[in-house]
């Protein structure tokens, strides 16, 4: 065996493959003015608005790429922020932003590129999160979740219950009677009633509160909120009440679970239909959706932002004035079911009389709008993803790791003022 | 990285070499000995030394990468030592360790004595068989494993199932998850440990296994009176290989608990203490924090090896 | 002074084969080939998950014999991530860090070896100093240095640190004490050669061997490195395969084969290297090198 030929070889391989690898600073064209990189999350289908763009502007170069879920997008883009490629344009989540509107000179001021033309289009409270102290406006809004219960029409007969989605919206005004449906359905089938109690019980009913972790004045008041507390017993009851799966959202166990029937009901905001229709692509037709329990409410939505090193802010930033206009949003609710974040097409037919095959029909444009009238608006502040996912991990914990359901709170504020070192 | 990341061994007096500089040779030739060494020594400093100190010095800093930079003296480390996140990554580490590197120093001790047998038939087959671990990714074990360890759809619950046994949680469970990491460890590392062990045992001298035979020493004696005692040197040194791997513990619980990565699960119950560096450094993007972590790690290790070289001073001296 | 951790290895291996005495009785091979099918079952395990689909990978009882689906997830693998740019990438870091590191350590090891220069023993202690600078610990300077480097994100981020090897140089330095005497050197030298031409004429030939195994090793280890990878690597195209089979475990719509059908896919190159040249990478550990 001769070392020579070898060491040529690997010399000649590396150079081979490090050259055929696109260009490091380029992206998508490099540089042209027209074409740009965008960063997306996985499962929120994007590809289907940048395919329209492709289309619209065959001229265009875009090189999309699926970091990964929302929380690590987010990572990944504050490693690029603090040394290295970033992309012309990227995709926050909205419990992600907050941390990234503190450091506004990260990215493009918007209104330089005209977003004062625009603004008004979005949910002013949407919005509002993306904007720094200083004004500038860091992120268009893409979309809002709303809320929702998605469930199995199937298990639901079978276990006797109503299948009707106004008659199941009926079966739970309160998330107290939720869980109790979750009991009789657990009783008559034996199984799991919800996927978990942490996503599918807290983080709704947290969301549908008047103040969240802060207050008006942005103290952080996660640990005196009655509200939040209450949302955080709700959790505790039904993670005790033996109707959940014990299957964290998004894990894989979870996605499986969904096409299997693991589970019969999750909370579901618009954004879901997508993940639901994917993971479980045989259940089509099986589902339908109704109403959530408990008041107006709002989970996830998302912001396309435009790094401050950005090669091609101009091409991003047309892509965002084309995609995320009222009309642009519109046609991308038609394509994945995410409610648009531009209430003026909320009236429009297009919107408004949507059904959803995949959903037994269910007019998931109303269903969402309506989860959104008399939404009291809070503020969402740095720590608040933190906070929320310390809550998150303390009912876990009582569901899935038999920890203590009566010391489930004290664990979950310890633990918060730990991470946020408060 | 080798397993071999620690020696506090002296270098060995070597004869005087032959090439001597002379004045009659070239400057070239009497700087070339620098050359050839110069590459790691750059290298080194840049990638490895640099970075090293810095450390220390960005330990000192509430340190945010897309932000400020502020200095706040040893804060980080009066908050590490008060945070309980710290010692519970420190107790699951330990945790990991125990159950991961006693039952492998055990089976490659036994697995070493069987394959130091000369008149065995495919040995090679066998010590082939037992690299292929090592060669696996790390990454593609924890894959593997996850599955096999599935609460809902794992072989091994199905086993269970078997038995009676109700399914069990391995993820979601403290101790399980401990045992289903310590598993991949042992499978990772069991028989690259039996060949060191191999190695030493090849060195024994064949006629102290036949004169023990000869007085009568069974399988049992000879393994527990020759075979063990001629390893203890050995033993020692994959005991500090192992402490120092398993403090760099990083991808097994990345990856087994998919829902939760950083921490490993809702309530970190098998976070270590190079994922909670991680997860500090990127997952929060407290550098500063993340790299007071380091320099306890680091702090750990040196303690580790004073303690190795106090055990095979002790033991060279018996 | 010697200690056992040092002692020259590789006369050993020259040594009459010396074992215990007696017959093999039944019980040693139960006990090998348990431990053989416990090193080779997840394996089979990992090929029969990543060609069965979704519903039969999680039906009760588990399948245990391999199905049809192999291309149809192997497919789905390449349509979720570069997977094939990946493996192409993992060679050529692993190939760039193989190579070089036997090179390198090769002529360090020969210089503190065979020549003589001021300051060779201090410089020698120092790289075995270096040995205990636990380098994993400091990922978040070491990232500053890349992003300062610009090199984030790049291959050659994973390339150049892992040229450096303290205990490659040690090793190669051991292997060269102990196969090469000083006579042939100053015979070289004598006849007029340069110190490089000593080295690659007549040292480097006679270690190869040795090389060859440390750059195995270099191999083995930079392919299936994941922590710095998956901290400097940010764009699919440049995943190496470790990092590419985490991608897969993160695409919210799991099929459960995906993963597993990548982590297949890039183990396949490693277990055929080993099958090729696997008994010298047990021959160079029996060598009792790696000991340390």
């Amino acid at each position: 065996m001769t070392l020579r030929s070898p060491l040529l070889l690997a010399a000649a391989a590396f150079a081979l493959i490090t050259a055929c690898t696109p260009g490091a600073g380029g992206g998508g064209g490099g540089g042209d003015g027209k074409s740009f990189e965008f960063w997306s999350f996985a499962a929120i289908n994007q590809k289907s608005s940048v395919d329209a763009y492709r289309e619209k502007h065959p001229d265009v170069d875009i090189k999309l790429t699926e970091v990964g879920t929302s929380t690590e997008t987010a990572q990944a883009l504050t490693t690029a922020l603090a040394g290295g490629k970033v992309p012309d344009l990227v995709l926050i989540q909205g419990d992600n932003l907050p941390k990234f509107v503190q450091q506004p000179q990260n990215f493009v001021d918007l209104r330089t590129l005209g977003a004062d033309d625009i603004k008004g289009d979005y949910l002013e409270w949407v919005i509002e999160q993306s904007v720094a102290e200083g004004g500038e406006v860091l992120g268009i809004p893409t979309d809002v979740g709303g809320m929702a219960v998605a469930y199995r029409t199937d298990l639901f007969a079978a276990a006797g219950l109503p299948t009707d989605r106004d008659e199941v919206g009926a079966l739970w005004p309160t998330w107290d009677a939720f869980i109790e449906t979750g009991k009789r359905y657990k009783q008559a089938t034996g199984k799991a009633f919800t996927d978990n109690a942490a996503t599918s019980v807290f983080y709704q009913a947290v969301n549908q509160v008047s103040q969240k972790y802060y207050d008006g004045d942005h103290e952080l008041i996660y640990d005196s909120n009655p509200e939040v507390r209450t949302a955080f017993d709700l959790g505790i009851k039904a993670a005790t009440a033996g109707i959940t799966a014990g299957q964290s959202s998004f894990e894989n166990a979870w996605s499986a679970g969904m096409g299997q029937g693991q589970y019969a009901a999750v909370a579901a905001p618009s954004w879901m239909l997508n993940s639901i229709r994917s993971n479980a692509p045989d259940t089509a037709g099986k589902w339908d959706i109704a109403k959530i329990p408990g008041a107006a409410g709002n989970w996830g939505g998302s912001y396309l932002a435009i790094p401050k090193r950005a090669q091609n802010p101009q091409a991003a930033w047309e892509y965002i004035k084309e995609m995320q206009s009222p009309q642009g949003q519109l046609e991308h609710f038609t394509r994945s079911g995410a409610l648009p974040s531009t209430p003026s097409v909320y009236q429009d037919d297009k919107l408004a009389t949507a059904k959803d095959t995949f959903f037994s029909d269910a007019p998931t444009g109303k269903i969402y709008t309506d989860s959104l009238l008399g939404l009291k608006p809070f503020y969402i502040g740095p720590d608040s993803a933190t906070i929320g996912q310390e809550f998150l991990n303390s009912i876990t914990n009582v569901e899935q790791s038999g920890g203590d359901p009566a010391t489930a709170w004290d664990d979950a504020v310890r633990n918060i003022k730990t991470a946020i070192g408060g | 990285m080798n397993p071999v990341a620690v020696t506090l061994t002296p270098a060995r007096p070597a004869a005087p070499p032959p090439l001597a500089p002379r004045s009659s040779r070239g400057l070239g030739e009497r700087l070339s000995p620098y050359a050839y060494i110069a590459p790691f020594f750059v290298i080194f400093a840049i990638f490895g030394l640099f970075p090293f100190a810095f450390t220390f010095y960005v330990a000192l800093f509430d340190w945010n990468p897309i932000g400020d930079q502020v200095f706040i003296g040893a804060d980080n480390f009066t908050r590490m030592f008060a945070d309980p996140r710290f010692w519970n990554a420190a107790g699951n580490t330990l945790s990991i360790w125990a159950l991961s590197t006693v039952p492998q120093l055990l089976l490659a001790l036994v697995l070493a004595h069987v394959l130091n047998h000369a008149r065995l038939r495919f040995a090679l087959f066998f010590r082939m068989s037992m690299l292929v671990p090592y060669v696996t990714s790390v990454a593609a074990t924890a894959i593997v494993f996850a599955q096999l360890f599935d609460r809902d759809y794992g072989l091994l619950n199905w086993l269970l199932g078997l038995v009676g046994v109700e399914p069990v949680d391995f993820v979601q469970s403290t101790l399980g998850s401990h045992v289903l990491i310590a598993t991949m460890v042992t499978w990772r590392w069991f028989g690259y440990t039996t060949l060191l062990y191999l190695a030493s045992l090849q060195a024994v001298p064949r006629a102290v296994y036949e004169a023990a035979s000869i007085d009568g020493a069974g399988p049992w004696q000879r393994f527990r009176h020759i075979t063990v005692p001629s390893l203890r040197p050995v033993i020692i040194f994959t005991v500090v290989t192992s402490t120092i791997g398993g403090l760099q513990i990083f991808t097994e619980p990345l990856l087994i608990a998919s829902g939760a990565p950083l921490t490993c699960g809702a309530v970190r119950q098998c976070q270590t203490l190079t994922l909670f560096l991680y997860e500090q450094g990127f997952g929060e993007f407290e550098f500063g924090y993340g790299s007071a972590i380091g320099v306890a790690l680091f702090a750990m290790v040196v303690v580790i090896a004073a303690i190795n070289y106090l055990l095979s001073t002790r033991i060279r001296a018996d | 002074m010697t200690s056992t951790q040092t002692r020259s290895a590789p006369t050993r291996s020259t040594a009459p084969r010396l074992r215990p005495p007696g017959r093999v009785r039944w019980w040693t091979y139960l006990l090998l080939s348990a431990a053989t099918v416990a090193c080779l079952f997840p394996l089979y395990w990992m090929f029969v998950v990543a060609t069965t689909d979704t519903a039969t990978a999680t039906q009760m009882p588990p399948e245990i014999v391999p199905g049809g689906n192999f291309f149809h997830l192997a497919g789905l693998v390449l349509e979720t991530v570069p997977f094939v740019q990946s493996l192409l990438n993992s060679l050529a870091v692993a190939a760039a860090i193989g190579v070089g590191q036997a090179v390198l350590c090769a002529l360090a090891g020969f210089a503190f070896a065979k020549l003589r220069f001021r300051g060779r023993n201090a410089l020698f202690l120092i790289v075995l100093l270096t040995m205990t600078v636990p380098t994993q610990l400091s990922v978040i300077p070491q990232y500053m240095i890349m992003s300062e480097l610009g090199w984030v994100d790049t291959l050659q981020a994973l390339v150049v640190p892992g040229l450096a090897s303290a205990f490659g140089i040690f090793w190669m330095r051991q292997h060269i004490l102990a196969t090469i005497s000083d006579e042939l050197v100053q015979a070289a030298t004598i006849d007029g050669a340069s110190t490089w031409q000593v080295f690659w004429r007549i040292a480097f030939p006679i270690v190869r061997p040795a090389a060859f195994v440390l750059g195995l090793f270099g191999f083995v280890t930079a392919w299936n490195d994941f922590l710095w990878p998956f901290i400097v690597l940010k764009s699919p195209e440049r995943y190496t395969a470790q990092i590419a089979i985490k991608a897969l475990q993160n695409s919210y719509d799991v099929d459960l084969g995906l993963a597993m059908s990548g982590s297949f896919l890039a183990t396949i190159p490693l277990v055929a290297l080993f099958v090729l040249v696997g008994r010298r990478m047990v021959a160079g550990i029996l060598d009792g090198a790696f000991k340390g």
